[in-house]
């Protein structure tokens, strides 16, 4: 199963972590990385090592998704790129981590990490123009 | 030139940089002046894609970067300059970048000697390239976003770090 490590500024990564396990239970395979002011890269670099040597132990790559791109845990999470094995999709809400976790097992990390990205940007939507149309 | 901010950040280009420095300076551009950065294709790509549309962004050597700033081809940008440590400031202000103010934001040293707040601890390279160029005239200061409060450096020098 593709590991999924959520990564963001301060307690948002844990939070939708909690988030989502609240709504669909224990979530194997997820790791929240949190990033504060003061943390330096080597320390933060060590922190995303460990998340996705915990989270991708059984082979089938790490999806990180981040808060925002651009923002320093992604650019950090670029720094752990690699065909098929790690891949960053950026601007996380929980639609996203939801779906990620119910479309994992029998998917390639290329194929869910595409799932996502459509379906996070499906997921954003605007009351009023529903009732209008 | 117009340099609207000359900031030390070994972060570079990331959130503070973005969503809250860029709209407060009004920088229409973004000069990294980063010798490892400048060869670094993928990191190079990735990070100019950040920055958002209508802001020019130029991510090069400090000697290309120098170069680009004083050219007077671009004497009406508004530029932010990034450098990811003291020692690049001083080699790039050596070249004729004149910054008048230096922002330190963040800088993280393991082997750091002196903390200044929480996003800045300085080693003795650090503290001695910062004190070139403030006997060069540079007035340093502290500010982490623009809503933090401005602070000269040598009032925050008051806090050693213990060798462990």
């Amino acid at each position: 199963m593709v590991g999924l490590v959520i990564a963001t500024h301060c307690g948002l990564a844990g939070e939708l972590v909690r988030t989502a396990e609240m709504i669909l239970g224990p979530l194997p395979f997820v790791a929240a990385v949190e990033i504060l002011r003061g943390d330096g890269p080597d320390e933060i670099r060590q922190r995303f090592q460990h998340a996705i040597d915990v989270v991708g132990q059984d082979g089938e790559g790490v999806l990180v998704m981040t808060d925002m791109f651009g923002g320093t845990p992604s650019n950090i999470g670029f720094s752990f790129l690699e065909q098929g094995l790690v891949d960053v999709l950026s601007g996380v809400n929980l639609p996203m981590l939801l779906r990620a976790s119910q479309e994992r097992s029998g998917r390639s990390l290329n194929e869910l990490a595409l799932l996502l990205r459509n379906y996070g940007q499906q997921s954003i939507l605007l009351a009023s123009e529903i009732l209008t149309k | 030139m117009s340099i609207v901010l000359a900031r030390v950040d070994n972060r570079l280009i990331h959130g503070q940089v973005l969503e809250a420095w860029i709209p407060n300076t009004k920088a229409n551009c973004i000069v990294v002046a980063n010798d490892e950065i400048a060869h670094a294709g993928m990191r190079k790509m990735l990070m100019a894609a950040a920055v958002p549309r209508g802001i020019q962004v130029i991510i090069e050597t400090i000697e290309d970067s120098t170069r680009f700033v004083l050219s007077p081809d671009n004497s009406s940008l508004r530029v932010m300059v990034l450098f990811a440590s003291p020692d690049d400031a001083l080699h790039a202000y050596c070249l004729g970048l004149h910054f008048p103010q230096l922002n330190l934001g963040n800088l993280h040293r393991p082997q750091g000697v002196q903390q200044l707040g929480c996003t800045i601890t300085l080693d003795n390279a650090d503290i001695s390239s910062l004190t070139e160029l403030e006997s060069k005239g540079v007035d340093i200061n502290l500010q982490c976003v623009p809503s933090d409060r401005l602070r000269g450096w040598r009032s925050m020098i008051k806090k050693k770090i213990k060798p462990s």
